[in-house]
């Protein structure tokens, strides 16, 4: 079953000017679905399309069977919907274990749970429990990227959407964002993955859009895709 | 619990310790102090929104003129008790500000100054033409709370007022609800990406330093005894942006200096009449260019410099804490 569908979604950023003309696509549950492309193809902006901070012009956006494109983020947040925007997202004055916290309480869970949220995100990113009390300022731009998957990770969401996880990342780093990601689907974490990188990208989704001009140009299971990887590699440097 | 507890007892102690001024200082000296926690209180209330949410509200001025007036005309006209209209103008504000926040919070930066600047002057007009009911700029007789106008009795309520104040937002920014608004302050997009509702919460905060002027303002309005439109003016709102910006915007302790600084200052500078403000904007300058944490920066500075000369003391000076 599709946990997230986006049926015919047309939206843009000013009248008159759609970025997302008419694209759909489904997510399944428990799944990772990636979505590559040229640059200003729509990805980013389907992101945040789906998470409400664009309305669509027109189209549907189902979540667990509930439309969702009238939503507020913070009412999308509640159903379960989490977002990695792009680079590292962090409140930078807040300090680590507030940027933490600030998901789990937005859960009102009771309090043994939110410890326990803390507690397991803590043990994901050990790194964090080390600067738990400082200020998210004092971390390198690595520990910022991890803790602002980490934030979004402790509530344990039904869906993520994640915005280049790898950008501006040195490799190890990025290798260790991809591989949270993944430990986070085997949790049961449905991710919606958008990324340049289109080797990883590959590497970890089940199953993959290619997104140009805010419409799917093409879509299939990862065999399809991990087979032809020079060829989309290629097309996507010259932007055919 | 406990550290409300321990801040509850902290409050009566500095209480305690500050009850014997008027005792050695004159009455206009202890009138000046009166104002000065006054001012504690509006600044207080200010850094909150302005500070700790990132929402610059210029008519935080009104509200206090609004609480003040409210409740003197309630006093005067229904016969109610002072104490109830105090509550009353409280209520009032938070009415009011509860549907300007909801007009005007989701406009950024500059426009959220702008639309509450207009609001404020819109509502000095009102007081000033409607003088039937506010009797204008011949000024309204608000009864005095304890029957006398001497200040003595008025400083120790105020200062209960101020550090309850202090008390007060001290809960607030250490608290979830705190988080909340930092995170909004630091972006606000990222913060409704975290679920937080940003609109209730810089709403909340807004209706809360609303409350906080209005209180401050009805009870000084039962102090001097007298209401006008003059402190609903801009230069009112000034002052207390002055004195948060020179205490330290931000800072826990930073706007409650900046207030008796600057209200001390101001009555040192007195015969030198309006040039003061002259003075202040170049204050404010310095502060900015030299050290934006404010006085509490210079504090902690010299803190860390004693500290360093003699370690034993650095436990006592050192204390700093995340969110300050």
């Amino acid at each position: 079953m599709a946990l997230l569908e986006v049926d015919q979604v047309a939206a843009g950023y000013v009248e008159g000017i759609d970025i997302l003309a008419g694209i759909s696509l489904r997510v399944e549950a428990g799944s990772v679905t990636g979505i590559i492309g040229p640059n200003g193809a729509g990805k980013s902006t389907l992101l945040k399309t789906i998470f409400g901070f664009l309305h669509p012009r027109e189209g549907r956006i189902v979540h667990d069977g509930r439309e969702i494109q009238r939503a507020a983020p913070h009412e999308i947040k509640r159903l379960g919907v989490s977002y990695v925007p792009q680079g590292a997202n962090v409140f930078a004055q807040l300090t680590v274990q507030e940027n933490l916290l600030l998901g789990a309480w937005v859960e009102r869970g009771d309090r043994g749970r939110v410890g326990q949220m803390l507690e397991r995100a803590y043990a994901t990113f050990p790194r964090l429990r080390e600067k738990r009390r400082h200020r998210a300022t004092s971390l390198s731009g690595g520990e910022a990227k991890m803790l602002s998957l980490a934030k979004e990770l402790v509530t344990d969401p039904k869906l993520l959407l994640v915005d280049e996880p790898s950008a501006g990342l040195a490799p190890r780093i990025s290798t260790e964002v991809y591989a949270r990601l993944v430990e986070a689907r085997a949790r049961g974490v449905t991710i919606l993955l958008v990324d340049q990188n289109i080797t990883k990208a590959v590497e970890v989704s089940d199953y993959l859009y290619v997104i140009e001009g805010g419409q799917v140009r093409r879509q299939g299971p990862q065999a399809d895709f991990a087979d032809h990887l020079r060829e989309l590699i290629r097309d996507s440097l010259l932007g055919a | 619990m406990a550290g409300l507890l321990r801040r509850l007892g902290l409050c009566l102690v500095a209480y305690a310790a500050l009850a014997w001024v008027p005792l050695v200082t004159s009455e206009y000296h202890t009138h000046i102090l009166v104002i000065s926690l006054y001012y504690v209180i509006l600044a207080v209330g200010w850094n909150l929104l302005a500070g700790y949410t990132g929402q610059f509200s210029l008519a935080h001025h009104t509200f206090a003129g609004i609480g003040a007036y409210t409740s003197a005309l309630l006093v005067q006209r229904a016969g109610i008790p002072i104490l109830a209209g105090v509550v009353a103008g409280a209520v009032a504000a938070a009415a009011v500000g509860y549907g300007l926040g909801s007009l005007c919070l989701r406009m950024r930066a500059i426009y959220l100054a702008l639309a509450t600047w207009a609001f404020a002057e819109s509502v000095r007009l009102l007081v000033t033409v409607e003088y039937q009911i506010t009797r204008g700029d011949l000024g309204l007789a608000a009864p005095l709370l304890f029957g006398t106008p001497r200040a003595t009795p008025y400083y120790y309520l105020f200062l209960g007022l101020a550090l309850g104040a202090l008390l007060v937002a001290w809960q607030i920014v250490h608290s979830r609800i705190g988080a909340y608004l930092r995170a909004i302050r630091d972006d606000e997009e990222a913060a409704a990406t975290m679920g937080v509702d940003t609109f209730r919460w810089k709403r909340f905060a807004f209706v809360v330093s609303a409350v906080f002027a209005a209180v401050a303002g009805a009870f000084q309005g039962h102090y001097i005894g007298l209401l006008s439109p003059t402190p609903m003016k801009f230069n009112e709102m000034a002052t207390v942006i002055i004195m948060v910006i020179s205490g330290g915007l931000r800072t826990f302790a930073g706007p409650a200096l900046g207030a008796v600084f600057i209200e001390l200052l101001s009555e040192l500078l007195r015969r030198w009449g309006e040039i003061r403000m002259v003075l202040f904007a170049l204050l404010v300058i310095a502060v900015i260019r030299l050290y934006p944490a404010g006085l509490v920066g210079l504090l902690r500075a010299a803190g860390a410099r004693i500290g360093a000369r003699l370690p034993a003391l650095a436990p006592l000076l050192g204390v700093r804490r995340p969110a300050d």
